[in-house]
């Protein structure tokens, strides 16, 4: 059962289930086996789903409530306007502004953190000597408070400063720019800052995936005559999708809400070139005290999160739950 | 399926539960609780005195400020034995833009807590929970100056505790070297730029990514360019369409063009750390900075450089002769407190807001915990910075003075004002000029 | 050397192996130093830009400390409120990221191997969680914890956080919880063992890798986070460390110095915490899956 297990387990779920066919043996001890997996399911969901509706799910449903109202956060809301800060918004260029700005930053960080993250996480997956040093070097700089980063860089990449420094040494001086003051140039700069933050956390993401590839399928194949390029390419990366995937989504969504690191570098500044919504929304919402504003914002950011995380599911990982809904015990 | 009916009847159950929770929470009264959490406070009478408690939030988070601060404390309890202040320093930014919004939305806001006046507190006044103190501080509120701007509908809601005035820092040892004298018109101003930049250095520093070191310019060229009553009626109807306004960002066009700041202006941060543009004027890479009077104690922070109280002056904004407004009013502002909490606690806190405006207690504010100028014009000899004592014995001279716009109007107006003015920074056109004018009533 | 011993076919021949190692191989290599060292040289100035001083930095943003003044790391260490600070995020941290991973995994559990109509709606439900900014739901929590009494208290932190960290332990769970084949489940059924016995004794220990992943995404996430404590801690012997950062920042300015030095000392138990996980970010699942 083995060997031959561990191959169709990782190359499908449903080759696994043909091997199955002969149908699933249900212990026959338990009384009312729907009864038992009912209780079963509560017990093992309830918990969980009702921390979340309490402190996740009810906050946002109340805060999406306030975005009706013209709402200063002080004292009773008692000025519905309907959709007027939603149609508001979509006025604003510096709203539409910011909504570009984050999508540049979203596609951005997809195509180009993916494969250096895929890349450094191969790397890191073969055994060498600090390897576990190396690892925690390359997750470090996730651990770091995204302020702190913010505030860092901003030293680092001030006129004259660290970064401009180092250039210069290497002979690449005529690179230097004003990296945070120039508009055309700032949006770069904080996609430069914030995949040094965040690249680390896909590393560690697809590390975790590598883990579930069998060595065994790797050797054979190498046994069989393919190279270390080969066997990357047919084996390793399709078994990786589904974590690949995974990482995707997170990092879209993450990308999407983006805040802290621009924040504390840019403010969205200067003149808005560096605006992402969530800056946009604090700008606009919570600094100035237009709370029903903010919530406005965050409820589009939300949509926009949504039609994302409901075309994804349709067509990216449908395939990671097709096989494993027919081997799940119903 | 019934297991997931159950599920989600739970659900449903949690949600309407929680929501209910959290909805009605929101409309409680200002009486006092039984202590829960922070900010408590609470009364009862026991006999003849009643004991009062009371929390104190301000962002005197460090030293000077915070010694002067507890001792005030120390100096107060002393003298009235039943009332008890406990201080909690915040950090300025999570004081103003978290931590008192939701105080005040809450239902335990603290007793006294600090905030500039204007139309910030006037929003904050619709919260039902600021305490109307009039009456309470009736007695001596005339006696200091500026309370004005601590006013809603004509009546008193916080009072000023230390005043400050915008103006010219600058480096007196560098103004010798490169062998200039103090501006007084901006015609003046201009050349003596020239010279310093072409000494090497940078002839104005400013924080432009904080967008509210702009507006002082903008701010500063409106006052000149309009008759005060345009500008009050101007911030009172919360738009800048007068056409003086119009001749202000021209203007403020004009002294961009002459290239008066530091490279990479844009994005330098007023006050954040080594290379903010107090920084900047510290470590003398810079001449001048146009900045309120906290200034020098930021300086201070970033700075190795022990002369600098010797080294620093100050001048006004300089004049623009033939224009419309005053040549010689200020912009500024202050710091203040309000009181939320029942009756008792009112009294309390305005007492304790008397004593803080006390002879002593302002000649600490303003002398070791060096904060400005004080409310007690008095005590203004206490100041022992000579740049800021230069300050203060203008400001007494100006022919007004406004609240840096930005409070005076509401926080929104007032933060799209600054953003607005900003971009103009980055850009000036007809358009960005435009966009100020129109800023304020963006909703 | 490793690298090439794991794939060595026999019969290469030798000019392959040749090109391998002095081409592939180090420029592999190259590139991971660029790489390290990329991401190691900001993290390496906070730690040295905690021995300079203010008026150091701002003189010269990017040279060595001169003098290297030992006095920010020295008085953090000595101040009483750094390790109050320690603690309470210790606390915090460990509380949130226990429950993240208990209610989680059971949750996951609930979503991955059981099959009834309404299991996509809760999976959604969970996700959606993900996709709105915590900031503005903030007033809401605030006055819902005020009024569940949670305010200064270190579990109104921690229970939020563990909430906050479910779709994203959701997320990356059920995936990995669902492709481990069922027969395994079958076989531990045949064998007598109850449902929860094969998810406790088999299934969890095989998700390991993805449970080291989510801890330690709770565990950081939980340790920087500074909304949560700003909204609910109000004596500052309850704050956690980056509330502490703050008491570096004044009204006008900020002490760059003392935040570095205080960011590194802070960064330190989450590394170390890292550092001890990924030892088991290793292939331990394969074995069982051989039988």
């Amino acid at each position: 059962m083995s060997r031959s297990t561990a191959i169709e387990a990782g190359l499908g779920p449903a080759a696994a289930e043909q091997s199955a066919a002969a149908g699933p043996l249900r212990a026959r001890r338990w009384r009312s086996p729907r009864l038992r997996k009912k209780t079963e399911l509560t017990i093992l969901l309830a918990p969980g789903l009702i921390l979340f509706v309490g402190f996740v799910f009810v906050p946002i449903v109340i805060a999406a409530y306030y975005s009706f109202y013209n709402w200063s956060g002080y004292g009773p809301l008692n000025d519905f306007i309907g959709f007027r800060n939603y149609s508001y918004a979509f006025k604003d260029p510096a709203f539409i502004q910011a909504i570009e700005h984050t999508l540049d930053l979203t596609v951005a960080s997809v195509v180009i953190q993916g494969p250096l993250a895929i890349g450094i996480a191969l790397l890191l997956n073969r055994k060498f000597f600090g390897r576990g040093f190396l690892r925690t070097v390359v997750f470090a700089p996730y651990v770091l408070p995204p302020a702190v980063t913010g505030v860092m860089w901003s030293l680092i990449l001030q006129p004259g400063g660290f970064a401009d420094q180092v250039l210069k040494a290497f002979g690449l001086g005529g690179l230097v720019q004003l990296w945070l003051a120039n508009v055309h140039i700032v949006l770069f700069t904080v996609f430069v800052v914030l995949t040094w933050q965040y690249l680390g956390f896909g590393i560690v993401l697809l590390l975790a995936g590598l883990q579930n590839i069998p060595n065994e399928l790797k050797q054979a194949a190498a046994i069989d005559g393919a190279g270390p390029w080969q066997v990357t390419r047919r084996i390793t990366l399709p078994l990786l999708a589904p974590t690949i995937r995974i990482w995707g989504f997170i990092t879209v969504i993450g990308s999407l809400q983006i805040f802290d690191v621009v924040w504390i570098l840019t403010q969205g500044g200067p003149a808005n070139a560096s605006g992402t919504i969530s800056t946009y929304m604090v700008l606009e919402g919570v600094d100035s005290t237009d709370f029903g504003f903010a919530s406005a914002i965050a409820v589009i950011l939300f949509a926009f999160c949504f039609v994302f995380a409901l075309i994804y599911q349709r067509f990216a990982l449908r395939r990671d739950t097709q096989g494993a809904l027919t081997r799940a015990v119903g | 399926m019934r297991s997931s009916r159950a599920l989600a009847a739970v659900a449903l159950a949690v949600t309407t539960a929680t929501a209910a929770a959290a909805c009605s929470s929101g409309s409680s009264s200002s009486t006092p609780s039984a202590a829960t959490g922070g900010g408590a406070s609470s009364s009862s009478s026991s006999g003849t005195t009643a004991k009062v408690t009371l929390t104190w939030w301000n962002n005197a988070t460090n030293q000077p400020l915070l010694g002067v601060y507890q001792a005030a404390i120390k100096g107060f309890e002393a003298a009235h034995p039943n009332i008890t202040i406990t201080n909690v320093p915040i950090q300025n930014e999570l004081l103003q833009d978290t931590k008192i919004p939701l105080a005040l939305e809450g239902s335990n806001p603290p007793n006294i807590y600090q905030q500039w006046g204007g139309g910030v507190l006037g929003q904050q006044v619709t919260s039902g929970k600021v305490d109307n103190i009039t009456a309470d501080v009736s007695s001596w509120i005339g006696t200091i100056s500026g309370a004005s701007g601590w006013q809603a509908n004509g009546q008193q809601y916080g009072v000023p505790v230390d005043l400050h005035v915008v103006g010219f820092w600058y480096r007196k040892d560098i103004f010798k070297k490169v062998g200039i004298t103090v501006p007084t018109t901006l015609a003046q101003l201009e050349s003596d730029d020239a010279k310093l930049r072409a000494a090497g250095y940078a002839p104005i520093a400013v924080g432009s990514k904080d967008r509210w070191p702009d507006a002082f310019w903008w701010e500063y060229f409106a006052l000149r360019d309009c008759p005060q009553s345009t500008v009050t009626a101007a911030i009172k109807s919360e738009s800048f369409g007068a056409s003086c306004f119009g001749t202000a960002s021209t203007d403020l066009a004009a002294f961009l063009k002459t290239n008066p700041f530091q490279t990479g202006f844009l994005g330098t941060s007023s006050q954040q750390g080594a290379g903010s543009s107090a920084g900047m004027v510290a470590s003398g890479k810079a001449a001048m900075e146009l900045q309120g009077d906290w200034d020098p104690s930021v300086m201070q922070g970033v700075s190795t450089n022990k002369n600098l109280s010797s080294e620093l002056g100050w001048f006004p904004f300089p004049q623009t002769p033939g224009s419309a407004g005053s040549q010689t009013a200020v912009l500024g502002g202050g710091d203040g407190y309000s009181c939320t909490g029942s009756q008792q606690q009112a009294q309390a806190c305005a007492e304790f807001l008397e004593y803080l405006d006390s002879p002593s207690v302002q000649a600490q504010i303003v002398g070791p915990g060096a904060s400005g100028e004080p409310v007690l014009t008095s005590e203004s000899s206490a100041i022992t910075l000579p740049a800021t004592q230069t300050a203060a014995a203008y400001f007494k001279t100006a022919s007004y003075e406004e609240l840096y716009f930005d409070t005076a109007l509401p926080t929104k107006p007032g933060q799209n004002l600054d953003t607005a003015i900003a971009d103009y920074f980055s850009s000036p056109s007809s358009s960005t000029a435009a966009a100020i004018a129109n800023s304020p009533s963006t909703p | 050397m490793a690298a090439i011993t794991q794939y060595s076919a026999p019969g290469s021949t030798a000019g392959r192996l040749a090109l391998r190692r002095w081409t592939v191989i180090p420029a592999t290599y190259l590139a991971a130093i660029v790489a390290v060292g990329l991401t190691v040289v900001p993290l390496l100035f906070v730690v040295v830009d905690g021995f300079r001083t203010n008026g150091d930095i701002n003189s010269s943003p990017a040279g060595l400390p001169h003098p290297w003044v030992g006095g920010n790391y020295t008085a953090i260490l000595k101040s009483a409120s750094f390790w109050e600070f320690l603690g309470n995020s210790a606390l915090i941290a460990t509380v949130a990221t226990t429950m993240t991973l208990v209610l989680g995994s059971m949750a996951a559990l609930a979503l991955s191997q059981y099959d009834f109509r309404g299991r996509e709606f809760f999976y959604t439900v969970f996700v959606s969680g993900l996709l709105f900014p915590i900031g503005v739901g903030a007033l809401p929590l605030y006055l819902l914890l005020q009024r569940l009494g949670l305010l200064d208290n270190q579990f109104g932190v921690a229970l939020p956080e563990a909430a906050f960290a479910l779709p994203i332990t959701m997320i990356i769970l059920r995936p990995f919880l669902r492709a481990i084949p069922g027969e395994l489940q079958d076989a531990a059924l045949v064998d007598g063992a109850t449902r929860f016995r094969y998810f406790l004794q088999i299934l969890i220990p095989l998700a390991k890798p993805a449970l080291i992943t989510v801890g330690l995404l709770a565990f950081v996430t939980s340790w920087n986070q500074y909304l949560l404590p700003l909204l609910v801690l109000q004596t500052s012997s309850h704050f956690t460390l980056p509330l502490g950062t703050y008491t570096f920042q004044t009204q006008y300015s900020q002490n760059d110095a003392g935040i570095m030095a205080f960011t590194a000392m802070a960064m330190l138990p989450a590394l170390a915490v890292f550092m001890f996980a990924q030892r088991y970010l290793v292939a331990g699942a394969a074995g069982a899956v051989k039988g």
